[in-house]
């Protein structure tokens, strides 16, 4: 089973990823599934009817707003990286976060390196499957890489306009 | 200057710690150069055709003697000795060695400098009217806007992998210096009607291979919402900007193709569900940041100089000096020194460390400590006592620094070209010597007056030659070298993209074509008016004319 | 005939291939005929050799007055250094490989690398 590095009290650690996940023309498995929006939303809404975990892939083009009443039902919304340069998830995920009040797990999925998990954190990415075969203890010491920062986001630290007070 | 507190500093210093280590696991392996590439471009460390070149921030143009100072000893010490100014107010080290930029960063972090964003698709170092704070035109400080804008970009974690680069200029004064209609956005302060101070926001204007001049989508945004603004901006960006061709990735194309309005009304859209108390900073941030540009020291002095009038009269040296690169102060008895980095035959924008060391101590001594970077590849003393003028004066000329040419003929922007540059396709630093050189008599210049000339290596147009009122374009032609000329373009208040005058030609019928371009100008010109005047005027066809007659 | 370049990853110097080392002066490269099957070769070997050099890559050279020359202006001014400051880059050392180099101008294209040009 893949691995994981989770993000939660400030912890980063490694975790087993117990979620399928699913490609469109793959016949579905048993147990919790990640699917993609077009699957989730031709056949989402039953399998959460039946109690199964269920996570969403968006792709980077896909807008997270179409996620918005469902969201409260997702286990998992798993945003892609087709390339570590491409950062329209960190949009999505900031959405999710600030917008759509999204309290689940934001999993960041695709080309994701070590060198991008400040920024990740900060827009409220808290699961991380690195293509770089990092550490959780490697992913710790780049999201710490700063002391401080300058602008809010959607972590809670506080920006240096507060630490000045 | 904007102070550094130790928040400001760690943040550098934190930035300059992992660089460290990125170049570290590259030499020893663990990065390959594909993966290791986008992180150096990030720290501004490029690799041109003989060496890495190195693009220091300077942020909104503006350094103390002290950062000057330790930029000039780098260029002793890991360069060859000079560094180039560059058209976005950077400075740039041409033989950077990939071992030493760890320690270079660190000796840069030392008097708060960094290269921090200087490349990359990210946002970049923001371009200001190096006349902030010293001219009277302004209605408020650039700097601390710009400011403002440095910190909240720095390191953004949303906006750091954007389809492109991003590049912002901000200006207070009607008279534009910073080229705000050709930028990602232009912000340029107004006070409205009623007194409130807001800006004129513009996006999607650039030059490149597909130029625009940036339509107005905020006639005024009041200046306490600007960075919510901005998140609206980029975000709509971030996730609608092309990201299938690097050609075609920039704001202004999506601006462009979802016309002005549509463009505005999405980000007003976005701008209306950001929480204002989230994304903009309190007032106690802004007026912190306003505070911490140092407050400087101006003595109450009369508005007339006998001595330095007795000086000019003395000198016509002086005077002509005075004419063309001192320009007025908001204060009585103050001038702004421009420093030209444009003497004839030595490359645009290139100062050696001894230059760059004088200029320092100059601005410790006769102008506040302050320096500013132009964006045309000059320097500016911003805060010189009419008194001293003749002993600044005397200083810069004993350095080769006096040259009289701001805004002249001979005050010409060139980019690096096939010299340095692992893009271009074409020199630019020779043209702009040859033509230099053949309009070195200063009598002749001044009579000329007003002409913009702008060269770029390539399409990329880092030398500004869509907005030059002359503007030349090296092209590779058959395997030869090309160059194309344009007339008519302007990046002031008044911007306008040149337009081709005619068929390309090779390097040494250039500088033929612009003395032919300028003796149809002095020919047909009426009154005051300036080269780009007339050619609005009468357009293409009698400047076509002179230069292609001979072709007939 | 080609000659094969990079840069030296550790401080970016122009570099040609030569009997298995990578040294600094064009004239002392090896030159491949055209149809030498060694040429690609080297540029697979150069391509195992990522800590040491970026980006190898073959050049045309023409035969001009005094030795062979890069075609094209961009591998001369590589070759040489700046044309704006001769005494900056391997120029400054002078010698006849170099006034070789500098008397060929007059055959110069701005072409002439074999592979795509794009951003280092």
């Amino acid at each position: 089973m893949p691995t994981l590095i989770k993000l939660a009290e400030g912890r980063f650690s490694a975790a087993e990823d117990v979620f399928a996940d699913v490609a469109d023309e793959d016949v579905l498995p048993d147990g919790p599934v990640i699917l993609s929006l077009t699957r989730f939303q031709a056949d989402g809404d039953a399998l959460v009817s039946a109690g199964r975990p269920v996570g969403v892939r968006i792709q980077a083009d896909e807008a997270v707003e179409d996620l918005a009443y469902d969201l409260p039902r997702l286990a998992v919304v798993a945003l892609v990286f087709p390339k570590y340069r491409d950062g329209r998830a960190y949009s999505s995920a900031a959405l999710l976060r600030q917008r759509l009040g999204y309290a689940g797990e934001v999993r960041a999925i695709g080309d994701v390196l070590r060198e991008q998990a400040g920024f990740m954190v900060r827009c409220g990415i808290d699961a991380f499957a690195p293509a770089d075969g990092s550490t959780p203890e490697g992913w710790a010491a780049a999201a710490g890489r700063y002391r401080h920062v300058y602008q809010r986001a959607v972590d809670a630290r506080p920006p240096a306009f507060e630490e000045r007070g | 200057m904007y102070r550094y507190d130790a928040i400001d500093r760690e943040l550098v210093a934190d930035r300059a710690a992992e660089f460290r280590g990125q170049v570290a696991r590259r030499l020893a392996g663990e990065l390959t150069e594909d993966q290791f590439k986008p992180l150096r471009l990030m720290n501004g460390l490029y690799l041109q055709l003989h060496a890495y070149m190195l693009r220091v921030a300077i942020p909104y143009g503006s350094l103390d003697s002290r950062q000057l100072r330790r930029l000039a000893h780098i260029a002793r010490t890991w360069d060859q000795g000079y560094g180039h100014f560059t058209t976005r107010q950077n400075i740039q080290f041409n033989w950077i060695k990939l071992a030493d930029t760890p320690d270079i960063l660190d000796e840069l972090a030392r008097v708060d400098l960094h290269a921090i964003q200087t490349s990359g698709n990210c946002i970049r170092n923001v371009t200001a009217d190096p006349y902030a704070g010293a001219t009277a035109e302004e209605i408020d400080d650039p700097r601390v806007w710009s400011e403002v804008i440095r910190q909240w970009s720095t390191l953004h974690p949303e906006f750091s992998y954007l389809p492109r680069k991003f590049k912002f200029a901000v200006t207070a004064a009607a008279k534009d210096r910073t080229a705000a209609r050709v930028h990602d956005i232009g912000l340029v302060l107004r006070r409205a009607r009623d007194g409130s101070l807001g800006f004129e926001v513009i996006v999607g204007g650039g030059q490149g291979r597909t130029p625009y001049v940036g339509p107005t989508i905020r006639e005024h945004l009041p200046v306490d919402s600007l960075l919510s603004y901005l998140q609206a901006i980029l975000r709509v960006y971030n996730r609608h900007g092309r990201r299938d061709n690097i050609y075609k990735a920039r704001i202004k194309i999506l601006v462009a193709a979802l016309g002005k309005d549509e463009f505005a009304r999405q980000v007003e859209e976005e701008w209306s569900k950001i929480e204002a108390s989230q994304a903009d900073l309190p007032d106690t941030e802004l007026a912190r940041i306003r505070a911490a540009f140092t407050p400087l020291d101006f003595q109450t002095l009369p508005a007339r100089s006998d001595a330095f009038e007795a000086a000019r009269t003395a000198s016509p040296a002086l005077a002509r000096f005075a004419r063309n690169n001192v320009k007025p102060h908001k204060k009585a008895g103050y001038a702004i020194v421009e420093v030209s980095l444009k003497a004839p035959g030595a490359t645009p924008g290139d100062a050696s460390a001894d230059q760059m060391d004088l200029v320092a101590d100059l601005a410790e001594r006769y102008s506040l400590d302050d320096v500013r970077v132009t964006h045309e590849q000059n320097l500016v003393l911003p805060h010189v006592k009419l008194d001293d003028l003749p002993t600044v004066h005397a200083a810069l000329e004993s350095a080769g620094l006096a040259t009289p040419n701001i805004n002249l003929i001979s005050d010409i922007i060139a980019c690096p070209g096939l010299d340095y540059c692992a893009l271009a396709n074409a020199r630019a630093i020779p043209i702009a010597q040859a033509i230099a050189r053949r309009f070195e008599d200063a009598d002749r210049a001044e009579l000329i007056g007003e002409l913009k000339i702008k060269i770029s290596g390539c399409i990329n147009a880092c030398g500004h030659h869509h907005v030059g009122n002359i503007g030349i374009l090296g092209v590779d032609k058959k395997g030869e070298e090309f160059y194309q000329l344009s007339l008519g373009g302007s990046g002031q208040e008044d911007a306008s993209l040149a337009q081709i005058l005619g068929p390309g030609m090779s390097a040494d019928k250039v500088p033929d074509a612009i003395e032919a371009l300028v003796g149809a100008y002095l020919a047909v010109r009426q009154g005051e008016e300036r080269f780009l005047d007339t050619v609005r005027r009468l357009g293409m066809a009698p400047f076509k004319e002179a230069v292609y007659a001979d072709a007939h | 005939m080609k000659v094969l370049t990079a840069n030296r990853l550790i401080d970016g110097e122009v570099v040609f291939w030569q009997a298995g080392a990578w040294i600094e002066r064009f004239a002392d490269a090896r030159f491949f005929a055209d149809d030498d099957a060694a040429g690609p070769e080297a540029v697979e070997t150069a391509k195992t050799q990522p800590t040491v050099i970026v980006d190898p890559y073959l050049i045309d050279v023409v035969e001009a007055p005094g030795g062979f020359a890069p075609v094209s202006y961009r591998e001369r001014i590589r070759a040489l250094g700046p044309t704006n400051e001769p005494t900056h880059g391997k120029q400054a050392e002078g010698g006849a490989g170099i006034e070789a180099l500098l008397a060929a101008t007059g055959a110069a294209r701005s072409t002439g690398r074999v592979d795509l040009i794009r951003r280092k």
